[in-house]
């Protein structure tokens, strides 16, 4: 049998690790609300531009763009990975890597040259543990990526895309379905293969006001356009590429501290069954030496009386 | 997040600015200035509906020295059954402005190399911002000492 003292040491210290991962989960659990509000909020301009693009293409304009179009050629090809910083989230990072490098391995096969970013420590360790040296890296990017630093990325690959040193951009993500369920995902964001961005269904309330106050006719209201819609076509375009680049930061960050939250509530739970679990061997071990130095006194009583 | 309000009957105009991060402002007004990417537009109730692209000025709601004024960061403006909706990478409060930063990133911009034309754009375009920038932080600063 196992030594008490010992079993209460080890007891002692998983109840310390209880209390860390108890915390952590309490703070991913904050950090997750958090990130889900951003998240929620940024819906609000990805719904806006997927009415803008529905009414120009209801006018007639012609959805006509070097971003839409792909390459008859795929020369360069990117591949951004988002990870995390931070490990203790369960298989997160990991799922992510592991679908990226496959990826990874395919576009190095198919296109004569590849370009590797990896956002995230733990991608870049990860990346280089697998004998992949990363061309590009981001660890500024925490729970909350803000728009303007996503942006400068954007601007950079849509400048390269305009220059033709770029043909072909994969993102590899965690992308958010609800709260129980993420999945890792490989996007080919650049050739935009359509321009709606992705979101709930666009309230109809407002629309359908509009047909009965402007027009008689359902479904068409007459804009106006300044200057063009061609124009402002050219410009929804790369705006509508940012967005999405931006969403799939926003969707990892939430992942992310999903995964933590629900790794670190595990976490807590083992350590709670853990220390159960122990106290009872302790118990049992302790009454067992009692019992035997009881016997070892009414041994000796016995001995005395003979 | 801000719902639709619903379209007024008459004399309002309802303002909704977004940003890729959050909904700016909801409000309801009587006269929306935008800045157009060729000038100014003012959008008064029962405006037609209008699609425009944005340059980098000032959005005013309302009239006078009440105006609520915001920096606009390009994008885009949709007028629509009185619902005036304007997507922008960035929009700032004019107060929260800070003219010597802008300045600053005029300098940088203009010492920046342009040898293709592409850069001649970044350079051009945030040489625009910043000049926009510039001019609306001085002028909020002259209305607050009146």
């Amino acid at each position: 049998m196992a030594n008490p003292r010992a079993l209460d040491k080890r007891r002692r210290s998983v109840r310390n690790i209880r209390k860390i991962t108890r915390t952590m989960e309490l703070i991913a659990t904050a950090r997750f609300k958090k990130a889900m509000d951003r998240a929620h909020a940024a819906t609000a301009y990805t719904e806006r531009m997927t009415q803008l693009v529905r009414d120009l293409a209801q006018s007639g304009a012609e959805v006509k763009h070097p971003l839409l179009a792909g390459r008859t050629e795929t020369k360069n090809a990117t591949l951004l990975v988002l990870t995390a910083n931070r490990g203790l989230c369960g298989g997160y990072n990991g799922n992510v890597i592991r679908a990226a490098y496959e990826r990874w391995t395919q576009l190095k096969a198919e296109v004569p040259k590849t370009t590797l970013e990896v956002s995230g420590k733990r991608g870049i360790t990860g990346f280089s543990y697998r004998g992949q040296k990363p061309d590009e890296r981001f660890t500024h990017f925490d729970d909350k990526p803000s728009f303007e630093e996503v942006e400068v990325i954007a601007a950079r690959y849509l400048d390269a895309y305009a220059a033709g040193t770029l043909d072909r951009l994969d993102v590899a993500y965690m992308k958010f379905i609800n709260v129980a369920r993420q999945t890792p995902v490989v996007e080919t964001l650049l050739p935009l293969g359509s321009l709606s961005v992705e979101a709930g269904p666009a309230k109809k309330g407002q629309a359908a006001e509009a047909q009965g106050q402007q027009t008689g006719k359902k479904g068409e209201v007459q804009y106006e356009f300044l200057p063009s819609a061609e124009s402002i076509l050219q410009e929804v375009v790369p705006a509508s590429f940012k967005v999405k680049l931006f969403k799939c930061f926003l969707d990892a960050a939430v992942s992310e501290q999903v995964a933590r939250m629900v790794a670190m509530k595990g976490a807590t739970e083992n350590a709670g069954e853990l220390i159960k679990q122990l106290s009872m061997t302790y118990n049992r071990a302790r009454q067992g030496r009692i019992t035997g130095e009881l016997l070892e006194v009414m041994g000796g009583v016995e001995a005395l009386n003979k | 997040m801000a719902d639709h309000a619903a379209p007024t009957t008459s004399g309002t105009l309802t303002c909704v600015v977004v940003t890729p991060e959050q909904t700016v402002l909801s409000e309801s007004t009587d006269f929306v200035a935008l800045p157009l990417f060729d000038g100014e537009l003012g959008v008064a109730p029962k405006h037609s509906p209008m699609i425009g692209r944005l340059g980098y000025g000032e959005l005013r709601l309302g009239r006078g020295s009440h105006a609520k004024r915001y920096y606009i960061d390009g994008g885009f403006v949709q007028v629509l059954n009185d619902v005036v909706t304007v997507l922008t990478g960035r929009a700032i409060e004019v107060s929260h402005l800070d003219a010597a930063v802008a300045r600053e990133q005029l300098r940088t911009a203009q010492g920046r190399k342009a040898n293709t034309d592409e850069l001649l754009a970044i350079r051009d375009r945030i040489i625009t911002q910043s000049r926009a920038q510039i001019r609306l932080a001085e002028r909020g600063t002259a209305t607050a000492r009146h």
